[in-house]
């Protein structure tokens, strides 16, 4: 499994699909976020690995 | 995925640019953008002082690191609206990225200029908040502009936030606001030229950019924000965007080069406010002076 935490929320997704497939799967327009790990960004077309945890930033801001 | 620049490991494909970026040639093209935009539009010259409203969010403190980092002598303004909770955390946010840095920043008190916060003045006006916000914030700006001799007024509006709004003027052909929808509005009196020099950089490319070059942004909306019809206009845009990359720049774009079609309905004619000789449209006292007075009755009631 692969964890993606956004915010206080916390998704799970299979491993073996790209970060893109992923949020598409969980309804996340890919472009709306930054996906992070430590620290550095991490391209949409990256796969995680099992175990892999990634951190979401919505780039979206309101106003 | 390899750099379009460079070749190196990217981290970052703008499809709407047709860009795959590597960290250092992501904030290349954001600084590039921003100096362009400033050349295209005249927005400013080398030796003039540029204010930057400042919120804690990314877009205005990466405005304000951008101008300096080109040579610009900008200062920055927060505006202290006294929203519970949230003004104490983006004003801490704007404060530690000014001191880390050395730049100088000014702070103004929405409650000791009108005599109440924004939470409020909700109460006692009745009106929209995020409007009334506008409102009191672009007074304040100006005014505080004005008097401390700058020539320029700097927001960090990117193209997101501009694409949406085009949107919304559009849905109500308001003609006067297509009118002053524009990257650079010149000065008149005591109006500061205002200036919008991240219009060409997604909200993607600021997000980027603040992690890459470590700004400690305030990762938070405003809680008015909820709801907000900018929100849903940004969501339709975003939408859009996902299937036709593209889609934001070019309605962007290519509304700048029909813009000059619109006409404001009537030329304003601007005179000084009795109350305070700010410019105001109306006889009378202008909209904050009014304000004011209803927040001053209010209370003494
Ligand atoms: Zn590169
Ligand atoms: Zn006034």
């Amino acid at each position: 499994m692969v964890i993606l935490k956004r915010k206080e929320q916390v998704y799970t997704v299979e491993a073996g699909k790209t970060l893109e497939q992923a949020l598409r799967e969980l309804g996340i327009l890919p472009e709306t976020v930054l996906a992070i790990k430590d620290g550095r960004i991490v391209p949409l077309s990256h796969r995680p690995a099992d175990g892999e945890e990634l951190e979401l930033v919505d780039v979206i801001s309101g106003g | 995925m390899k750099c379009s620049v460079c070749g190196r490991e990217a981290v970052i494909k703008l499809r709407h640019a047709g860009l795959r970026l590597c960290p250092e040639h992501l904030v290349a093209r954001v600084e590039k953008e921003v100096a362009g935009a400033i050349r295209r539009f005249r927005m400013l010259a080398p030796q003039e002082r540029v204010l930057v409203a400042v919120s804690g969010g990314k877009d205005s403190l990466a405005l304000w690191h951008i101008l300096v980092e080109l040579g610009y002598r900008a200062e920055g303004l927060y505006i202290d609206l006294g929203i519970a909770g949230y003004s104490a955390r983006s004003r801490e946010a704007s404060q530690v990225f000014a001191r880390e840095r050395g730049f100088t920043l000014h702070v103004v008190s929405l409650e000791k200029e009108l005599g109440a916060t924004l939470d409020g003045l909700t109460r006692l006006a009745r009106g929209k908040t995020c409007s009334l916000c506008g409102t009191v914030k672009r007074y304040l700006m100006n005014k505080f502009a004005w008097e401390g001799g700058y020539q320029a007024l700097a927001t960090g509006h990117n193209l997101d936030d501009e694409a949406a709004t085009l949107l919304g003027n559009v849905l109500r052909w308001d003609e006067g606001y297509l009118a002053r929808q524009y990257p650079a509005l010149p000065g008149e009196g005591k109006l500061v030229k205002k200036i919008k020099p991240l219009v060409f950089l997604s909200e993607r490319e600021m997000a980027a950019y603040c992690l890459i070059k470590g700004i400690r942004y305030l990762y938070e909306d405003c809680p008015h924000a909820q709801g907000a019809r900018s929100i849903a206009l940004k969501g339709v845009l975003n939408e859009l965007e996902d299937r036709y990359p593209a889609t934001k720049i070019s309605f962007l774009r290519g509304f700048l080069k029909v813009r000059d079609r619109f006409r404001p309905p009537e030329p304003v004619v601007l005179q000084d406010c009795p109350g305070c000789g700010m410019p105001t449209a109306a006889d009378g006292p202008c909209r904050f002076c009014r304000l004011k007075g209803r927040v001053s009755h209010g209370a003494a009631a």
